[in-house]
């Protein structure tokens, strides 16, 4: 125990302690940030006011009702107090429509390049409008899918009140009329609220899928190739001579796993850190409460929370088994790459099985995934996080991964009491056989 | 009487298709210096992992201070060097001794004291936060022969322990195994240089093609290989001495060195004879003397002997 505890200590510490390490916990998580984040902000337009010139062609005065509908629109979630759209209202005729237009276009689009008075669009309204609803806008965001939804609405809800109201309905009825629906969704579990919304519960579940996967595969590596160099520096002949095949693999497996869990304490502190300070580091960088409070952080139960860590903790050492086996049978990280790709596949199957659980969480796929132990750590918590799984059902798949797993080390040790000294040529099938039968 | 530190008992190993070590026996008792002595490919080595319990025997059994459960188990009593040098490049140099010391179950701060003074011992102490792969091979090789022996461990097996050293280092290393001898504590070590076993080694085997050869104390296998030898030392004109040499009624069999020459005497001849006729012919001699026989000439005379019987065995 003691020596499973040196070699323990040693992989954790030269582990942490490499430049390796630092980069990749402070780069890692700016990777994935960008990652979630960059999507998001092309899909959704600028979060900055547009300037928009209104050009009014028709009898009506349709401009006066589009103009106030746009500048009654927020940025963000309501909360916010920022208009989305200043508007300035031109009025022109059907003869001189045209030169108003052009020469409003030509100040258009130069927002980013420092000129102030021009526009980012210019929405054009005729009398064809009211009747037909056909209309123009010409803009330099015309790319982006989501401001020209929202402003397209925005235009047919104006458009609406002004068909209303000339039929003869009262402003105000119009306006009860209009209100949009608001849905809040909250998740249910065993006949219990939980708390967690909707888009909450998938997020987590992403989360979850995310960072097992990233970690197997960035950890899981690691212990294979540290097997390689152990067995290309030498040092194993020493080792083998006062440490059981055993205790070399599951320290080597439980030290790199440490390391990798430090890893996530350390990602998981900065998060926690930062959302229950979040209106407070907003106040610093000038940001109002009120928008800050508006980016969902969700939080997980403590239930989910165990659910997860006990399967993340199977998984990692079920896989590191694998992974440090392979890299007995080798001699080079060329060579393992013939082996490893099978782990890595069912790596990837389990990630991406989560997106479909996402969509089905009861379903017999996951059902039955949960039940196969290289693919239990994905859908496991992904079920539990989304639906409520059967005790049963729970502890069945739990058994199964600690069957998985001693099965994993025991066959992984066996492999590593011959294959670690073997610096010849690779194994065939049958020899490994042998090996593991011997 | 006590134990034998090792005893391995008419062992087998085969490596797909050929024969490491072939029914092989060897008794290191304890206390003194044990050489294992061979030349390239002999099976030293994979002697040397049968030992240490790296390899498993195909037949025969390899006990320990008389106890059968493999060097693992006993690991705490035994510091080994294998022949292949290794050790975690990265790794600072005390680190790696610590850790080294820990694998054999003794405590950090222990380990860390220990590892301090055999630092320091070997001329190697500034080096001590170093990693490891800044080191040249002689101190690297230093650093592995400390942890080898960083739990004192009653019994030392060294694989090949000066070689790849320079004279100044190999005489430290060689202090130190001669010390380890004299605290009563046993050191089997393999070498393949014979003149440094001759002057180290209480008892010794030669092993050639997997099999003994002859194994004893220095002084009984020099008794027991017999013969009168000579050595000789020449100062000029060496060539008149060929045809002397030639003579296979006189002399049976020489070592030449140039400078020098090691002979047998054929069975009966005359050493005075053999003088005489040097010195009628003109050669110049720095050195005459009738000798024990070296290790050397030994283990020339019979594993070169052996490796023909052995040879022909095989085509027949």
């Amino acid at each position: 125990m003691k020596k499973i505890i040196a070699v323990i200590r040693r992989e954790f510490v030269e582990r942490v302690r490499t430049r390796a390490f630092l980069i990749s916990t402070i780069l890692l998580p700016v990777f994935i940030v960008m990652m979630a984040v960059l999507p998001g902000l092309m899909m959704s337009g600028s979060d900055r006011t547009s300037r928009v010139a209104v050009v009014d062609a028709s009898s009506v005065g349709l401009g006066q009702s589009v103009s106030q509908a746009m500048q009654s629109e927020k940025l963000g979630d309501g909360s916010s107090t920022n208009a989305r759209y200043s508007v300035q209202v031109f009025p022109a005729t059907t003869a001189n429509l045209a030169a108003v237009r052009d020469g409003l276009i030509a100040s258009t689009g130069f927002s980013g390049k420092g000129q102030k008075d021009g526009w980012d669009g210019v929405l054009v309204l005729t009398d064809d409008t009211l009747a037909s609803g056909k209309l123009d806008y010409y803009g330099s965001n015309v790319g982006s899918l989501q401001s020209m939804s929202k402003l397209q609405r925005t235009v047919s809800n104006a458009l609406a009140g002004v068909r209303l109201g000339k039929s003869g309905v009262d402003e105000a009825l119009v306006k009860r009329a209009m209100a949009p629906a608001d849905m809040d969704t909250t998740k249910v579990s065993d006949g219990k609220l939980t708390g967690q919304s909707g888009e909450d519960s998938f997020l987590i579940a992403y989360f979850m899928g995310f960072v097992l996967y990233i970690s197997i595969l960035l950890y899981g590596q690691q212990t294979m190739t540290s097997v390689i160099e152990e067995k290309s520096s030498r040092i194993m002949e020493v080792l083998t001579s006062s440490l059981t095949p055993f205790q070399m693999l599951l320290g080597k497996v439980l030290g790199v796993g440490m390391a990798g869990l430090a890893q996530m304490a350390i990602w998981g502190g900065s998060v926690f850190l930062v959302s229950s300070q979040r209106v407070h580091l907003a106040g610093i960088f000038g940001m109002s409460a009120d928008a800050v409070r508006s980016f969902p952080i969700p939080s997980m139960a403590p239930g989910l929370l165990v659910v997860f860590l006990l399967y993340f903790a199977l998984g990692f050492l079920l896989y590191g088994a694998l992974y440090a086996a392979i890299g007995a049978m080798c001699n080079t990280i060329q060579e393992t790459q013939q082996y490893a790709v099978f782990v890595t596949m069912s790596i990837l199957l389990g990630f991406f099985s989560v997106f479909s659980l996402i969509k089905d969480p009861t379903g017999s796929l996951g059902v039955t995934m949960s039940y196969i132990p290289l693919f239990a750590p994905f859908t496991m918590p992904v079920r539990w996080s989304l639906s409520s799984v059967p005790p049963l059902q729970l502890a069945l798949s739990l058994g199964l991964m600690v069957l998985a797993l001693l099965a994993c080390v025991w066959l992984a040790a066996r492999i590593y009491r011959t294959g670690i000294l073997m610096y010849g040529k690779k194994p065939s099938w049958r020899e490994l056989w042998r090996w593991i039968r011997a | 009487m006590p134990s034998p530190s090792v005893s391995v008992e008419s062992v087998t190993k085969r490596f797909s298709g050929h024969t490491a070590v072939n029914r092989l026996s060897l008794q290191v008792s304890a206390g003194g210096i044990f050489g294992l002595l061979g030349p390239n490919g002999a099976g030293k080595s994979t002697t040397i992992r049968l030992i240490m319990g790296i390899l498993e025997p195909d037949e025969g059994s390899v006990s320990l201070f008389g106890s059968a459960h493999g060097s693992r188990k006993l690991s705490a009593r035994i510091g080994y060097l294998p022949e292949e040098r290794g050790l975690y490049k990265k790794m600072k140099v005390l680190d790696h001794l610590i850790f080294l010391g820990e694998t054999k179950g003794i405590s950090r701060a222990d380990a860390r004291r220990r590892a301090l003074a055999w630092l320091e011992r070997l001329g190697i102490g500034e080096w001590a936060l170093k990693k490891v792969e800044d080191l040249s091979k002689g101190m690297q090789q230093k650093v592995q022969f400390a942890g080898a022996l960083l739990h004192e461990p009653e019994l030392v097996i060294l694989d090949e322990p000066f070689s790849g050293l320079d004279p100044v280092n190999a005489q430290v290393m060689k202090d130190i195994v001669v010390e380890i001898a004299a605290s009563g504590r046993t050191v089997l070590f393999s070498t393949h240089v014979m003149e440094q076993a001759e002057r180290m080694c209480d008892r010794i085997a030669i092993i050639a093609r997997g099999q003994t050869v002859v194994s004893g104390t220095v002084a009984q296998v020099k008794a027991d290989f017999g013969g009168r030898h000579v050595a000789l030392g020449f100062s000029h004109d060496k060539s008149r001495a060929e045809a002397i040499l030639a003579d296979r009624s006189l002399i049976a069999r020489v070592d030449d060195y140039g400078a020098s020459a090691e002979l047998q005497m054929v069975d009966g001849a005359d050493p005075g004879q053999l003088l005489a006729a040097l010195v009628h012919a003109g050669v110049g001699l720095r050195r005459f003397e009738v000798v024990e026989p070296s290790l050397h000439a030994i283990f020339i005379a019979r594993v070169g002997a052996d490796a023909a019987v052995a040879h022909a065995g095989a085509a027949a």
